[in-house]
């Protein structure tokens, strides 16, 4: 442990390093998604526009959202699905804070979904890190909203009936400011991405197409880390710009990662600033 | 000192302000809803935030996150919106979140009566959420108290650092009666202890009060807020040793400030008393009436009001009296009878319960207390 | 902790953070590391940058670890 204690990789110094190995699985794509956005939060930081006690961590419940362990930040571990209505809270009460949401798609767009619409809806201050597997991989590998249709998992043993939930799409739907989708098979696009988040104001979501060798790779039959991770790298395909259809997640026809939307319309605290008349 | 005239509801709004609200998250519910229009007015003005969230679970997360940010905050709502509150409460407790939460009661179960009154709330309001732990409880029976007991609400959330619940209900919520509010410095007004320093790392290690100082966000404490049982670090610690450990405290840090929670008043009574009516909120009222009637029909009887519904100190309730009848008058089923039927172990302790939809009648009361007389 | 370097890059494997899942190895571009023999504190086997020679420093073995247990720096 003693070794464990000092900061030796580039990130530790954002980690709390006494709680590494983390308890994913091997080969699981969050902590290469954590990774990227340490990367990106460090460059902000070195530019001076972010203060690292000014930043918050708030994660639900599943295995995504238990990154804010991780994090030497203040941080959050919370209910189910709330993680998007306490970092709402947060972020009002104390509007010098950076507050950074964290979870799975279960989490975020299942349970948490009414949130999740209001927040973009409202552009409320904060950024929406969303990790899809595509299945409850905590619980022990469960159907999710984003599980493709036909996908065999422990409560759809015939096969999922039901057609997914894309949250790219629902955010499009609304009022945030940033929404973009890159995937753990290009951790550059989930730095960038995030990194562009930093500097923006509103509600900003970024989708991050996961691997779960362990859980939904087994309903797929890529069991393996590294076959999984090819298996999905092959069908990531990068487009500038791309189109509210191109946010369409098919494991046949690929999926498009990318950035769906950037803008700058009022956030919820200046359009609060405005009603308030200061 | 201000004199005004003003409504269970609002008395509600400004005992908050006067305690130094700055964040308010609500859903619109009947009877409570006055509560989060009154406040959205004027909470602006004095530089706090009230937002209509998209639910009540919604509300009191985000009560909850903006407690966390350093501000008192306070959600508000009836019997429908208090039950979805339910696991956030647990997380309040285990977090040690000082928020105040506002039920104003109607008559359930379901949707029930929601513009009419009720005290079926009151065991709701003890053991809501999962898991082991003690919410304080206050129950308010004029505006005038609506207006102190939130003021005490949030001073008792500040100092053991815990959620606590207010329960007023449809009555005193519509009723307008007078009201003298405070200004700075009139009233305590206590604050949440903040560590001292910068990054800490063992954010819950209590003093010995058994309450440790809250790590607020943006301070550079690196703090973990933590919904799973942790250890001192805020780390999950699914061990027997750091369970118990966390339990105990939790529940210890109240009852340790027994003496500053519970309250509750005496009328008429001697050393010489046959029976006590025991009562609470807006139903004590009527109660109170019916003794005075009692009285000057000739029975020896007093009365016990409970301003601190939970947790109830056993030995100043049982050394409050000597009569050896008591009548439990309620609007509900005969909830809180319970409680005292254990209390006083060799009394007699009779349950009147109500259930009236309308502030209870003279008459009515004294037909379920005559009973047992 | 494995520690290789050549004239340019320096690459390093905190062995008891690794668990073997073998991204690093998959996604080097000119195959620097294989797995080694030994077995961290969790007996997994985490990988040893056998070829350092062939290190281009593109740092895609740091970026695609999910545990934060390899890492590549410019030698100066």
């Amino acid at each position: 442990m003693a070794v464990e204690s000092i900061n030796i990789h580039p990130l530790d110094k954002h980690l709390r390093v006494d709680r590494i190995p983390t308890l994913y699985c091997p080969g699981c794509g969050i902590g290469i998604t954590l990774g990227a956005m340490l990367r990106a939060l460090d460059k902000r930081i070195n530019e001076g526009l972010i203060d690292p006690n000014k930043i918050v961590w708030v994660g639900g419940i599943g295995c995504s959202a238990r990154t804010v362990f991780y994090v030497r930040y203040d941080a959050a571990h919370v209910l189910h699905g709330r993680a998007i209505a306490f970092a709402t809270g947060v972020v009002l009460a104390n509007p010098e804070l950076l507050v950074i949401v964290v979870g799975g798609d279960g989490d975020i767009a299942g349970i948490g979904g009414n949130h999740f619409i209001h927040a973009a809806r409202r552009n409320i201050d904060i950024i929406v890190v969303m990790i899809t597997n595509f299945v409850y991989a905590m619980t022990g590998g469960q159907v999710a909203p984003t599980t493709p249709r036909g996908v065999k998992t422990t409560t759809t043993p015939m096969g999922n009936p039901e057609p997914p939930l894309n949250a790219i799409k629902l955010v499009l739907a609304l009022n945030a400011n940033y929404a973009a989708r890159a995937s753990v098979t290009t951790p550059h696009y989930i730095e960038n991405f995030f990194y562009k988040a930093l500097g923006i104001k509103g509600f900003r979501f970024i989708e991050v197409i996961s691997t779960c060798p362990e859980i939904y790779g087994r309903h797929i039959g890529l069991r393996d880390p590294v076959e999984m991770y090819n298996e999905l790298k092959k069908r990531v395909k990068y487009k500038p710009k791309p189109s509210i259809e191109d946010a369409d997640i098919d494991w046949e026809k690929g999926i498009i990662i990318g950035e769906f939307l950037e803008r700058n319309n009022p956030s919820y605290l200046e359009l609060l600033r405005g009603v308030y008349g200061k | 000192m201000r004199k005004t005239f003003a409504s269970g509801n609002i008395a509600v709004a400004e005992g908050a302000i006067t305690a130094g609200l700055k964040f308010y998250a609500g859903y619109p519910i009947t009877p409570s809803s006055e509560i989060m229009e009154y406040l959205a007015e004027k909470l602006p003005k004095l530089n706090g935030i009230v937002v209509q969230m998209e639910d009540e679970i919604a509300s009191i997360n985000a009560a909850i996150g903006a407690s966390w940010a350093g501000a008192k905050s306070m959600t508000a709502t009836s019997g429908p919106g208090f039950s979805l509150m339910a696991e956030a409460i647990g997380l309040a407790v285990i977090t040690e979140t000082p928020v105040v939460i506002v039920d104003v009661m109607r008559a359930g179960p379901s949707t029930g009566v929601p513009t009419k009154t009720s005290q079926s709330d009151v065991l709701q309001a003890r053991w809501l959420a999962h898991g082991d732990y003690i919410v304080p409880c206050y129950a308010p029976w004029s505006v005038q108290e609506a207006y102190d007991l939130v003021i005490k609400a949030f001073n008792t959330a500040e100092l053991l650092r815990t959620p606590v619940i207010v329960l007023s209900d449809a009555v005193i919520a519509h009723l307008w009666e007078p009201l003298t509010m405070y200004d700075q410095g009139e009233v305590e007004i206590i604050n949440r202890k903040i560590p001292k320093g910068t990054e800490i790392t063992l954010p819950y290690k209590p003093d010995p009060d058994l309450i440790p100082p809250m790590p607020i966000f943006g301070k550079g404490f690196k703090t973990i807020v933590e919904s799973l049982t942790h250890d001192e670090r805020g780390y999950y610690a699914p061990h027997e040793s750091a369970y118990r450990a966390l339990i105990t405290r939790l529940n210890l840090k109240i009852l340790k400030r027994l003496d500053y929670i519970f309250d509750y008043e005496t009328y008429n009574c001697t050393s010489e008393c046959d029976y006590m009516l025991l009562s609470y909120g807006s139903t004590a009222r009527v109660t109170y009436i019916a003794m005075l009637e009692l009285r000057r029909r000739g029975y020896n009887i007093c009365m016990l009001r409970l301003k601190t519904l939970w947790p109830i100190d056993r030995e100043k309730l049982v050394n409050s009296c000597k009569a050896r009848r008591i009548v439990v008058v309620e609007n509900n089923i005969g909830k809180i009878y319970m409680d005292i039927d254990r209390v006083f172990k060799d009394r007699e302790v009779y349950s009147a319960p109500i259930l009236s939809l309308e502030p209870p009648s003279l008459r009515e009361v004294l037909e379920v207390i005559s009973i047992w007389l | 902790m494995i520690s290789r370097e050549h004239g340019k890059f320096r690459v390093t494997v905190i062995v008891d953070r690794c668990k073997e899942c073998g991204l690093c190895i998959a996604i080097c571009p000119v195959k620097v590391l294989v797995r080694s023999s030994i077995e961290n504190k969790y007996g997994y086997r985490p990988p040893e940058p056998s070829d350092i020679e062939k290190c281009i420093g593109c740092k895609l073995c740091e970026y695609n670890c999910p545990d934060f247990a390899i890492f590549v720096e410019k030698v100066v």
